[in-house]
């Protein structure tokens, strides 16, 4: 500072020199550095504006572009719903419809029996003569108490005859009548029968029903999202957005599963890869646990594919189904071999652990602990039984993976439009910023140089 | 052309990238060199010592790790004073069979007879330090069981080389105070603060003074 002064023994004088001459400079020079503040001010404004509109035109698109394939995932998702509902419905009519010919044969069947049981019932049956009318007529004939003997037994006889007829034409009688009360109760049965098989029917009709009901969710949902209305939109949104999160825990979960299956093998698995080699850092025990660890996920998820839970793989969800099911019986195969070598790596681990145990103990100079054997035959089958445990476990996470990778490409978009929408919002403020700092200095600019303004004012006012 | 050179390029990038990922399993690996001193009235701290390798420092070592015992007599710089050395086997289960071996070699050094007149401490340095630079390990240790005081047999020169110590962590364990260091505590103090200045000064990685065989655990983790 003390180079600046004109005068070194005189530093006020020398800076009221300065101060003075640099207002003079400064009150010519305003017009000129009045435009280039300006043209600073609106470069640097200006650009930080169209950043800004760039982003939200970005933003805009980026919203464009998740809603278009929000709404085509979800399309897709439908559709691939209502296939598999029409496909249900087809083995459910087959399943359940199959036998409807036969079932209405019987129900014919019954029907006609009824119909001619019906019928002979309903025949006439003879009459029972007026027996009785007769046999009193005949009694009351005067003829048998005229004395004559002639007349009087052939009334006798007559009357004998009338009732031994009145007699076989009543059992007669009995006889039809018992005749029909047993066809009628043979009737019984087949009205039970008729009944069951109605229910039957009914029973498949409603299995039947609740298919086509589900269809017609399913054609609802689908016309709603083909519509793509905001609602259906944030509803989308929020569906996939709670797919994620569930997934992502169920994933978190299984990850930690893993962890432990890990730690479980990792150990002996130094005993039986024992190579001084490091990948990536890790030792190759290590990478071969690891590789066991994630053969069991792989595994898993082609157990899923071929039992047609996940769709991760075009080319499984197309092959026949023999083909599906030799991979389904080479998975579990896999897997099962892959649980069976981890159970005996876990009882491994057990056997190093106490050797490891016991050797410490011996260099340490101590008597070796006695472990009860109980207590170590609990260990190793609790090991065991973990070591063939967790990679069953460890299949399933396909189906959270799938969901996890489905519901991401939605909710990365929108942690992606988040975080643009807020670099914009902070390049508008500092734009905003900007130009304030740029109008404030032009304002301190004026105020500098107020003297000579004021002195040039009253100059101009006079002449 | 180019298209049916591609895949090939690809694979040969995939093949380097796969190599280079694989590393030997040295640097992560810890070499430790234990210096007995057998002379004078150390000698007789032999068995305590014994132990506490036996106790300390055998079960916190790791597959690939090193282990050698170097005694402390009048001329140590030889190769016979390498009294037992081993490298554990990355089997855990053949590991704990040298572990029970050297244990077996260490308790034969216990109950050898005889100590040293004179007490060449530098001499087992520079011994260790060589077998150290010759394992190649990532982190190497010098755990010296002495009094600290260096009585050089006449004509006998050590000097180090200015790396001699470089990379490597040198604790002096289990230093016992002679009877001039409790008539006046400086005497000690500054024996100690002279080989710290002195392997300091060689390159050493690090230098602590009479460390507590309870503490040896954590410091065996805080080198790794």
């Amino acid at each position: 500072m003390r180079n600046l002064y004109i005068w070194p023994d005189m530093p006020f004088l020398s800076i009221l020199m300065l101060v003075s001459t640099s207002m003079v400079f400064l009150y010519f020079a305003r017009a000129p550095l009045h435009q280039a503040l300006d043209s600073l001010n609106d470069g640097i404004a200006g650009g930080l504006t169209k950043i800004s509109d760039w982003i939200k035109s970005v933003v805009v698109k980026l919203r464009e572009k998740n809603k278009r394939v929000l709404l085509e995932s979800s399309i897709a998702d439908s559709e691939q719903k209502i296939a598999q509902e029409f496909k249900r419905m087809e083995a459910s009519y087959t399943r359940h419809l199959a036998d409807y010919p036969s079932l209405h044969l019987k129900l014919d069947e019954s029907i006609a029996n009824i119909d001619s049981d019906f019928k002979e019932c309903g025949q006439v049956v003879p009459e029972a003569p007026g027996w009785s009318d007769a046999v009193e007529s005949i009694a009351r004939m005067k003829g048998s108490a005229s004395g004559d003997r002639v007349i009087e037994k052939m009334l006798k006889e007559l009357h004998k005859s009338a009732v031994e007829g009145e007699k076989a034409a009543l059992s007669e009688m009995r006889k039809t009548a018992s005749k029909r009360h047993k066809i009628l109760s043979s009737l019984a049965p087949t009205w039970t029968k008729i009944l069951k098989l109605m229910n039957v029917v009914s029973t498949k009709v409603e299995l039947v029903l609740e298919t086509t009901g589900k269809i017609e969710k399913y054609m609802q949902e689908y016309s709603k999202v083909r519509h793509g209305g905001a609602d259906s939109i944030d509803m989308l949104s929020a569906k996939a957005t709670k797919l994620f999160i569930f997934s992502l825990l169920v994933i978190l979960v299984a990850g930690f599963g893993a962890f432990i299956n890990f730690q479980l093998i990792a150990l002996p698995m130094s005993e039986l890869v024992p190579a001084g080699a490091r990948v990536l850092g890790l030792q190759v025990s290590d990478v071969s646990a690891l590789v066991i660890v994630a053969l069991e996920i792989v595994l898993g998820i082609f157990l899923m594919e071929a039992l047609g839970i996940t769709g991760i793989f075009p080319q499984i969800a197309g092959m026949t189904i023999s083909k599906r099911r030799i991979l389904l019986y080479a998975s579990l195969l896999g897997l099962f071999f892959l649980a069976s070598v981890e159970a005996a790596l876990a009882v491994l681990r057990e056997h190093i652990a106490e050797t490891n145990a016991a050797t410490t103990q011996a260099l340490a100079g101590k008597a070796i602990s006695a472990v009860s054997g109980n207590d170590s035959k609990i260990t190793v089958i609790g090991q065991a039984t973990l070591g063939f445990v967790l990679p069953w476990i460890l299949a399933m996470v396909a189906v959270p993976l799938e969901m996890l990778i489905e519901s991401s490409q939605h909710v990365l978009n929108k942690l992606l439009i988040l975080v643009i929408m807020l670099v914009g919002y902070l390049v508008g403020i500092i734009g905003h910023l900007l130009n304030t700092i740029m109008k404030a200095i032009i304002h301190i600019y004026d105020a500098y140089i107020i003297i000579p303004t004021q002195i040039g004012n009253l100059i101009k006012g006079k002449s | 052309m180019i298209t049916s050179i591609k895949p090939h390029i690809l694979l040969l990038a995939a093949t380097a990238t796969l190599l280079s990922a694989c590393s030997d399993n040295k640097q992560y690996e810890t070499a430790i060199c234990a210096l007995a001193d057998v002379s004078g009235t150390y000698a007789k701290e032999k068995g305590n010592m014994v132990q506490i390798i036996k106790a300390g420092i055998l079960p916190k070592m790791l597959p690939g790790d090193s282990l050698a015992l170097i005694a402390i007599d009048s001329s140590s710089y030889n190769e016979k004073n390498i009294k037992s050395q081993l490298t554990l086997d990355y089997r855990p289960s053949q590991a704990n069979v040298q572990r029970v071996e050297f244990a077996k070699s260490l308790d034969a050094f216990a109950t050898e007879k005889g100590g040293a007149q004179y007490t060449d401490i530098s001499g087992a340095m520079m011994l260790c330090s060589g077998y150290l630079k010759s394992t190649q390990a990532g982190n190497q240790v010098m755990f010296i069981f002495s009094d600290m005081k260096e009585e050089l047999k006449p004509g006998l020169k050590r000097s180090f080389n200015n790396d001699e110590f470089t990379n490597i962590h040198i604790a002096a364990m289990n230093v016992i105070k002679l009877n001039s260091d409790n008539t006046n505590p400086q005497i000690y103090r500054s024996r100690i603060k002279k080989w710290e200045e002195r392997v300091m000064k060689h390159g050493a990685e690090s230098w602590k003074a009479d460390l507590k065989p309870t503490d040896l655990a954590e410091y065996v983790d805080s080198v790794r």
